[in-house]
């Protein structure tokens, strides 16, 4: 589903993306991650989709996650609550493109 | 109490040494011309500042750790670094509970509030940035220090306007005199961003010639025309430790501390200069008197005048009261290079305690009759036994520092 | 040490006089009777439009005045253009010096009883937002094309309620600000205890003042650190801070000062600690270790041991990690009775008031110590989480008629960390 379409649908309870949207979602995410967490001459290939984000990999903290977390609101249009803010959604670039693709 | 390592960033670039060079010359380093779009300057008001050439700092905070650090906390890290390293420190030396870090800053992370602000208007607050907020508390820089260097002891940030900065190396000599660190990382920083520089510019606190007049503004000290201060930015981080800890490892000091002191003016108005010169100037007396020292026993003064109308003034009057009929000794003004902000004027005044060679006070060209002090012309003096470095702040405080030459006993 | 520079005389400092301004009230009346009645303060509030933000909550001053400017009546301005902060300062400050007994000019009066001599009186200030309410306000202003005064800007700076409270009450001592984020009212308190003790003031006036402003809110939200609910400090199922403002203020003197005046205090001011987690800009060292070295800094200077301290004035805020890195600290400077030491957690009454919180937090201790007791927390029936199972006061106050010293920590965002300890007055030594 493109952007548009999808703030033109009604939520969906269960996720039925297709896995052509989800790599879209994630394209953008590694997007969101180059442009708003200021690491020094990363590209978005350059981002493994299922290395971990946090601890190894890309070694983000706490404060890298709530930025992520600001950065997919306002891409997505979605509001992302505190308690969904945890270790396993955010654990790699695919876990958190299948949440956003539950969301939109 | 001693000083055994300085480093220092600003317009000069990164170190001690171009910075000496400039008060030998009395040449300040190239201003740079401040972006003015946003319409918060007024119309022919201040064009430039003093701006420290934050690339240069890439040796001292290498990218990956300064993607998350405001300007203001790259400054001090990088000056923090330098005087670690010039000290003769080694890293693991400053690591733990002994070393302090007590800074000071006018306006701290300015431009990350400022962006702050700017999102919660024009997208809403919920669109804020958790990494800006982390980093645009005063104390980010102080905080940012302690973890690169992995100080663990008393970590104090002071806001005082332009007298912060001698009131920071003052609490931290204070700190280590009590026992409550062996050493101390103390000093100053501030960043000058383009709405700040417009925002200061705006209520008339910034230096500025006619419009359409060739070349930049310079702050005047002292000056009969002088209309306003040149704003600056930078760090600047002295170490600080007992005569006794230095010369265990062998470490000569710059300078010591022998006295310090502060004040306030209860007549200013908030942000403003006041008329309390006679009281203040008492109050120096006072402060120097409680440590035994003579006003006639002070043979140089670095004196915070910087080109503001009312600050100097100030300046002038309690230098005058303090040092009552006798002659002042001579003095000098650093912030005609340093400009206004970020610590610059107190690697200048420890330069000099230091012995370093001051050349003619720039932008100085006619005293002013009402205030009674002319900065010093650049012949050449012997290095200073006592050297009193004074500072007064927009607002009321006002503070001293009382170095002596690093050979002294 | 250099020549000329004695080693400073150190002389017993008592607490004359305090002051506050809470979201209980102007007063410390009120911010007593709120707190010991288990209550809090912390609600939705008008200062702004909080329905824009993630969270609703806060302990807003009540009976605000209208308008920035604008003058409550017994609050003289002079020249000077005051903002919510420098207004809290002055209130509480006046209200501290009546109660200390000294008159309003302290910059050099006939009655060296009262009035110190010229330069004997500093102001020691901790404040974390000063006038950016009014700053938000006028850029506001002009990002929607107006033309604000220029003066609500002028009393942004941090410095400005110590300036403030330094102005109204004539002081030409020394006068400093500290802006070290939530630690930053116990630092200014430490600095006060270390200049009346070596003689370089004869009265300190100490605290800080912290109004709400909408960068500190949205930031904190922003963080993810705000309670939807009023804030439940090491409770289970706690989720965040709730920010509060006010004021406090304590007049700090050399005992045989207050003593001469016919004057009794109200507590002694013991000791100042404080010690740097060194480890990350918003996330405590969770094992507590800077916390603790910052109390263990603080005993020491008082002369006391741990086991000397009857109850502790935590820092408490109510996010997930700070209670759990505070019990550790605790655990680790009073051992096995950290798990019954009582502990009071003024945050749930009052908010978080950042700058001013450790000057609030003092002001309640000093309470606690001189009234006999340890006030409750609200929400009584929440339990406390075992994984910072501090023996939290719920219910009716606690009685401490015999309790003889108390300890203050504060933990900041950015590592900074401060402790007081206080004695009551009387107590045995």
């Amino acid at each position: 589903m493109s952007s548009l379409e999808s703030e033109l649908q009604p939520p969906e309870p269960i996720q039925t993306a297709s896995c052509e949207g989800i790599a879209e979602i994630a394209e953008r995410v590694k997007r969101l991650i180059v442009e708003n967490l200021h690491l020094d001459g990363l590209q978005p290939e350059m981002i493994d989709e299922e290395a971990p984000l946090f601890g190894e990999g890309l070694g983000l903290d706490s404060v890298d996650a709530l930025e992520l977390v600001v950065a997919v609101e306002k891409e997505f249009g979605i509001k992302i609550k505190s308690n969904e803010i945890g270790r396993e959604v955010f654990s790699s670039v695919a876990s958190l493109s299948r949440f956003i693709a539950g969301r939109v | 109490m001693v000083i055994t390592g300085l480093g220092t960033v600003g317009a000069w670039g990164c170190g001690s040494g171009a910075l000496a060079r400039a008060l030998a010359a009395g040449v300040p380093p190239a201003a740079t011309a401040v972006d003015r779009s946003a319409g918060y300057h007024r119309r022919c008001g201040a064009r430039r500042a003093l701006l420290t050439p934050m690339a240069a700092l890439a040796e001292w905070v290498p990218p990956a750790e300064a993607r998350r650090m405001s300007p203001p906390s790259r400054l001090a890290v990088a000056a923090a670094r330098m005087a670690i390293g010039a000290a003769g420190l080694a890293a693991a030396d400053v690591a733990g509970l002994g070393t302090a870090v007590v800074t000071a800053t006018v306006f701290g992370p300015s431009s990350f509030s400022d962006a702050l602000l700017l999102q919660i208007v024009h997208e809403g607050p919920q669109a804020v940035s958790p990494y800006l907020f982390s980093e645009s508390v005063a104390n980010a820089p102080t905080a940012q220090i302690a973890i690169a260097c992995g100080a663990r002891g008393p970590n104090l940030t002071l806001c005082q306007g332009e007298a912060g900065a001698l009131l920071a190396v003052a609490r931290a000599a204070a700190a280590v005199m009590e026992g409550r660190a062996e050493r101390a990382l103390a000093g100053a920083v501030d960043e000058m961003p383009a709405m700040l520089h417009g925002l200061l510019d705006r209520f008339g606190t910034l230096a500025h010639r006619p419009c359409r007049a060739p070349g930049g503004e310079s702050g005047r000290p002292f000056d009969r025309r002088r209309n306003g201060v040149v704003a600056a930015d930078g760090a600047t981080i002295l170490v600080l430790e007992t005569a006794a800890a230095a010369a265990r490892r062998g470490a000569a000091p710059l300078a010591h501390v022998r006295a310090w002191g502060s004040a306030f003016d209860p007549s200013a108005s908030t942000a403003g200069w006041g008329s309390g010169a006679p009281a203040l100037g008492r109050s120096l007396r006072r402060a120097m008197e409680r440590r035994g020292v003579a006003m006639g026993a002070i043979d140089r003064i670095a004196s915070g005048a910087s080109g503001s109308r009312g600050g100097d003034r100030l300046e002038a009057g309690l230098l005058r009261a303090a040092w009552g009929d006798a002659a002042l000794p001579p003095v000098l003004a650093p912030k005609a290079v340093t400009g206004e902000y970020g610590g610059g004027f107190l690697a200048a005044a420890l330069l000099a305690a230091a012995g370093a060679p001051y050349g003619p006070t720039a932008g100085f060209a006619e005293p002013d009759p009402r205030l009674g002090v002319v900065p010093h012309d650049g012949r050449r003096l012997p290095p200073p036994a006592l050297l009193l470095a004074s500072s007064v702040a927009a607002g009321g405080a006002a503070a001293w520092l009382l170095l002596a030459a690093g050979g002294a006993g | 040490m250099a020549a000329g520079m004695a080693a400073p005389a150190r002389r017993q400092v008592v607490v004359s006089g305090i002051g506050a301004v809470s979201g209980f009230g102007w007063g410390v009346e009120p911010l007593w009777t709120g707190l010991r009645a288990g209550a809090t303060a912390i609600r939705p509030f008008v200062r702004f439009d909080s329905s824009q933000h993630r969270t609703r909550l806060a302990a807003e001053v009540p009976a605000a005045p209208p308008a920035p400017g604008a003058t409550p009546a017994g609050l003289a301005t002079g020249r000077s253009r005051l903002s919510f902060a420098d207004r809290f300062a002055v209130a509480a400050a006046a209200e501290a010096l009546a109660g200390a007994g000294l008159g309003e000019t302290l910059g050099g009066g006939e009655d060296e009883r009262s009035a110190p001599a010229a330069g004997a009186a500093g102001v020691f200030f901790g404040s974390s937002t000063g006038g950016m309410w009014e700053s938000e306000n006028y850029l506001a202003g002009v990002w929607a094309g107006g033309r604000p005064p220029l003066r609500l800007l002028a009393a942004q700076q941090v410095n400005c309620p110590g300036d403030a409270v330094a102005r109204r009450f004539g002081v030409t001592g020394p006068v400093s600000t500290i802006s070290s984020a939530c630690a930053s009212g116990a630092l200014a308190i430490g600095a006060a205890l270390a200049a009346v003790r070596s003689g370089e003031v004869e009265v300190a006036l100490t605290g800080g003042a912290d109004s709400l402003c909408q960068l500190t809110y949205a930031g904190f939200n922003a963080l993810r650190s705000v309670d939807e609910a009023p804030c439940r400090p090491f409770r289970e199922g706690r989720s965040g801070l709730s920010l509060g403002e006010g004021a406090a203020v304590l007049v700090l003197e050399p005992l045989a000062r207050v003593l001469a005046r016919g004057a009794e205090p109200l507590a002694v001011l013991l000791g100042a600690g404080a010690a740097c987690d060194a480890h990350h800009m918003t996330a405590p060292e969770p094992a507590g270790a800077g916390a603790a070295a910052a109390l263990a800094a603080a005993l020491a200077d008082a002369g006391l041991e741990a086991a000397e301290i009857d109850f502790v004035n935590a820092h408490g805020t109510g996010t997930p990690l700070n209670d759990v890195a505070e019990w550790h600290a605790l655990e680790r400077v009073f051992g096995a009775r950290a798990r019954c030491l009582p502990v009071a957690a003024t945050k749930a009454g009052v908010g978080h008031l950042l700058g001013s919180a450790g000057a609030i937090e003092a002001v309640v201790t000093v309470l606690s110590l001189q009234r006999g007791e340890l006030h409750p927390v609200p929400f009584a029936a929440v339990p406390v989480d075992a994984a910072c199972p501090v023996a939290l006061v719920a219910g009716a106050p606690l009685p401490l008629a015999g309790a003889r010293a108390a300890a203050s920590i504060s933990l900041a965002f950015g590592g900074s960390n401060a402790a007081l300890v206080f004695a009551r007055w009387g107590a045995a030594a």
